[in-house]
């Protein structure tokens, strides 16, 4: 029941981008289409629940007074073999997310659950707690793609979906992701506002 | 005193783990990798200049003088083993990053026969479109002797490229790439230079 809970909580009550506000940068910079929000999260799924396990795994052994460094370089080689292989198997991913990959090494969320959750959770709960946090991130990085590719480019993973109309090209250039973004943040707070 | 030795000693072995971890999937990656963008090259190459039944990289020959820092590749097509055409690499600058892009000539007639965007990271739904195949087809045949031109209306004259809408910066980066292959061109082959 509680593992159930681990994979929840991230989606919905902790969500990272949309509760914690971590990870805004690639949520601001990839977001211009489903594609690569889908892409951007699969990647970032990955690391992260590879980090949870290594570092839960070595909770226990990693002392306390270098422990930042042990998982930044986790962490690091994580995201350099997903580099590496998503270069290999999926080229024109590789090609749109661009430099945002590497630069998973500094996303904050999972630095954020290594010091949160796996240094001192066993194995199992840190796979789950990585899994959902990487599907919040990821659902976090669809919705706001979709309302930019939507309202920016006329489309929906590529298919055209507002025949007749010109795109809002402001919603694809950078303004359009804060703007997006700081909707749905406010939007989100005046409905668990109104819950609470 | 000890304790620094200690710690040290940990994050050697973290650091080495990981070392050791990331060059067995080198080893995986790595060839796919290099397969995998000589393959597009390949492609690209057949896209610019389809007539052609060899392609040999001749850059050591070509690009030995000062020459456009824009220029990376000089390829010559050959056509049952007399050259037909040129290739060229190029990289520009564009809007958010390099663009690479492929050009290709054509010997017989001086002329542009197509080029083709390889790699770049302009924004989507704008200047992304400079991939597809009705911007890229706005080249083809244009002449190499006259510089091209970026026009943001519809062209009235034969060296005008009509740029993409709302994406002047990366049709000028284009088309200045395409100006230093077509320079190069002009200079080295359509003077009458055999290679």
């Amino acid at each position: 029941m509680s593992l159930i809970n681990e994979i929840t909580k991230g989606i919905v009550r902790e969500n990272p981008l949309f509760r914690l506000v971590l990870g805004c940068c690639p949520a601001l910079a990839i977001t211009t289409s489903v594609e690569n929000g889908l892409g951007m999260g699969a990647a970032f799924t990955g690391v992260l629940v590879a980090s949870n396990i290594a570092i839960s795994a070595l909770r226990n052994i990693i002392p306390e007074s270098v422990r930042i460094p042990a998982y930044i370089v986790i962490i690091a080689a994580f995201v350099t073999m997903t580099d590496q292989l998503m270069h290999a198997f999926t080229p024109a991913l590789y090609t749109s997310l661009g430099i945002f990959i590497p630069l998973i090494v500094v996303n904050c969320i999972i630095l954020g659950r290594a010091e949160a959750f796996a240094n001192r959770n066993p194995i199992i709960p840190s796979i789950c707690d990585g899994l959902g946090m990487g599907a919040g991130y990821t659902l976090a990085l669809v919705l706001v793609c979709s309302f930019r590719e939507v309202l920016g480019a006329g489309t929906f993973l590529g298919h055209p979906v507002l025949p007749g109309s010109s795109p809002a090209i402001l919603m694809i250039l950078p303004p359009g992701g804060f703007i997006t973004l700081g909707c749905l943040l406010g939007f989100l707070n005046k409905l668990q506002k109104k819950s609470a | 005193m000890r304790d620094i030795v200690k710690l040290s000693l940990f994050l050697l072995t973290v650091a080495g783990v990981a070392a050791a971890g990331l060059s067995y999937v080198n080893g995986l990656t790595g060839p796919l990798i290099e397969k995998q963008i000589l393959q597009r090259k390949i492609d690209g190459f057949k896209e610019v200049y389809p007539q052609s039944d060899r392609v040999e990289d001749e850059s050591a020959k070509y690009l030995k003088e000062p020459h456009d820092p824009g220029l990376k590749e000089v390829n010559v097509a050959y056509r049952n083993g007399a050259p037909a055409g040129v290739i060229y690499a190029v990289e520009s600058k564009g809007y958010s990053g390099p663009i690479t892009l492929l050009a290709g000539f054509d010997l017989a007639t001086a002329r542009i026969t197509a080029i083709k965007i390889l790699n770049q990271r302009e924004t989507p739904g704008l200047g992304a479109k400079a991939t597809q195949s009705d911007f890229q087809d706005r080249y083809r045949h244009k002449s190499a002797a006259a510089a091209l031109e970026v026009t943001r209306s519809v062209p009235t004259r034969e060296n005008e490229i009509q740029a993409i809408t709302a994406s002047t910066i990366t049709s000028r980066a284009v088309t200045k790439g395409v100006n230093a292959a077509r320079e190069h061109f002009t200079a080295q082959f359509a003077g009458g230079k055999q290679p």
